[in-house]
């Protein structure tokens, strides 16, 4: 009779693999020092340079703290820190309001009044917002060095005057959108020469302000490469934009006087133009997260 | 870099400083890439074996059991993780319950068109020399099912390689997380460097299953 051959051991290869497969993706545990934490980061440049900045300070401060970075929008990381998987991440005060919230329009540019709000949705769930820092990560209005100059620039507030002189660029959605050219107009009076439809905070943008084809662009107030262009960003005085604040949120289990004490002060000096040098750090010259925001915390005495 | 030089700046294809100094996070990226890849296919063959063989004998089941598949597969992959992080967590087995059930498709629709090949005299002939049904499935309907179950694996195996960098989105996602950074931080050398990797290794693996098949199944060679 015809046999059939070398079926078995190809059986065995194939059990043998996987046996190495699913012992290789155990992970071992470590002992914890004072606890652990597990903290969770955005993915973007900016995400795990914020988990990496508050996650190094409880490490200094001994705590075993687990990184979970680039991990997918808040709708990963809202589901991952409500059913603990996670114990703390570093979000922003108006965009986690409005999750929790489910897009209510609770946020304003106030930022006490958002945070506030953002508590009181965060409580029921066994979460609660610390101390917002005044980095924020949020719309913003720039403008390049010599326009600064030239009109004497530093708030939006400045530019009603001089408006009428200028041209407005941002993605085509800005004549509609109440953060934007509307926004402008009816909380600081700015009425633009004109309005160039380009894109949403990217390279055409960018050009436009270099060829001075525009002289007010809409950027993210910690965009990495703000400082190497030379770009102004134009103080948002009058609080138009949601108070996008860097907050840590944290569950209240975790959420020791000792662990609020270390966080709040990353929080506490951290500030927007800080963030926008570490990210341009990590974006730009392709250092790494961890490398760059241990430099700004020995820098900043925060490890003496 | 030089200030006001951004928009002149051109990234390089490959900065080769980066990418010395990073070797040990493609080597992390891709040996976790090959362990998901073998996770998803070994526990897809498991799951995809007897549900293939079951779906052949009770024909009734067939094309519940594909489409059930079917509808899996239809499922986005963030929404799906979205589900299963408050129960499984941002864990391998979150990132293997989607891996695997896009590979379970694929894997078992094979499995039920390599038994229905099986030829009806073939059959015959094993039940003329006295076959009981499980050693006619054993001896002699698997192994010739298995040339279309192999082309099952190897067409798994390769997608899946693609598919493994979506986990991503929940922490994994092997040589998908420097696929990402390259696309976030607009960074040609992980991006690049990533997707060959990928590519090579898709191409490695369907070779070596090919060969392997060409080895240990020497009836199904054609030609």
């Amino acid at each position: 009779m015809y046999r059939i051959p070398r079926f078995g051991w190809l059986l065995a290869v194939l059990v043998a693999a996987l046996t190495v497969a699913v012992a290789c993706g155990g992970n071992s545990p470590t002992t914890p020092a004072k606890g652990t934490i597990t903290i969770a980061g955005f993915k973007f440049s900016e995400g795990s340079v914020l988990a990496e900045l508050y996650g190094q300070a409880l490490q200094h401060d001994g705590y075993t703290v687990n990184f979970k970075l680039n991990l997918g929008s808040r709708e990963v990381v809202g589901p991952a820190i409500k059913s603990k998987q996670v114990d703390l991440y570093i979000g922003y005060a108006a965009t986690d309001l409005e999750y929790y919230n489910n897009a209510a329009g609770e946020a304003s540019g106030d930022v006490t009044a958002t945070t506030a709000k953002l508590n009181s949705r965060l409580q029921p769930l066994g979460l609660q917002a610390l101390t917002p820092s005044a980095a924020v990560d949020q719309n913003a209005f720039a403008v390049t060095k010599a326009t600064s100059d030239k009109y004497n620039l530093k708030k939006l507030s400045d530019v009603a005057a001089v408006g009428g002189q200028l041209v407005l660029g941002a993605g085509p959605e800005c004549p509609q959108r109440p953060f934007c050219q509307p926004g402008l107009e009816r909380v600081y009076g700015i009425h633009f020469k004109s309005f160039k439809a380009l894109d949403t905070d990217g390279p055409l943008t960018r050009a436009a302000l270099k060829n001075n084809d525009i002289q007010v662009g809409l950027v993210f107030s910690s965009d990495a490469d703000l400082q190497s262009l030379g770009l102004v960003v134009l103080q948002d005085d009058k609080h138009l934009e949601n108070a996008d604040n860097v907050v840590p949120i944290v569950r209240t289990p975790v959420a020791t006087s000792e662990v609020k004490k270390v966080l709040n002060a990353v929080s506490a000096g951290l500030t927007t133009i800080d963030l926008v040098t570490l990210n341009s750090q990590v974006e730009l010259q392709h250092m790494d997260p961890d490398v760059v925001t241990k430099t700004y915390l020995t820098q900043h005495n925060y490890f003496s | 870099m030089p200030n006001g030089l951004f928009l002149d700046y051109v990234d390089p294809w490959i900065n080769w400083a980066w990418l010395v100094s990073h070797v040990a996070v493609f080597s992390d990226a891709l040996l976790q890439h090959i362990t998901l890849t073998l996770i998803a296919i070994g526990v897809g063959l498991v799951i995809s074996l007897p549900m293939g063989i079951v779906a052949h004998r009770w024909r009734a089941l067939r094309n519940p059991v594909l489409t059930l598949f079917g509808i899996f597969y239809t499922i986005p992959s963030i929404a799906l993780f979205a589900i299963l992080i408050p129960y499984t967590g941002l864990s391998t087995l979150t990132a293997e319950i989607g891996l695997v059930g896009y590979a379970v498709l694929i894997l078992t629709r094979n499995v039920v068109v390599g038994l229905e090949a099986v030829p009806r005299d073939v059959l015959d002939a094993a039940d003329g020399m006295g076959y009981r049904p499980l050693a006619r499935l054993v001896r002699v309907e698997l192994p010739l099912a298995l040339p279309a179950i192999f082309a099952g694996i190897r067409i798994a195996t390769v997608t899946t390689i693609g598919l493994v960098t979506i986990t991503a989105v929940i922490g994994l996602g092997g040589l998908g997380q420097l696929i990402l950074q390259g696309l976030v931080e607009n960074f040609h050398t992980p991006l690049l460097v990533a997707t060959l990797l990928s590519i090579v290794l898709a191409l490695v693996a369907d070779l070596a299953l090919a060969g392997t098949q060409r080895f240990a199944l020497p009836w199904s060679r054609t030609a």
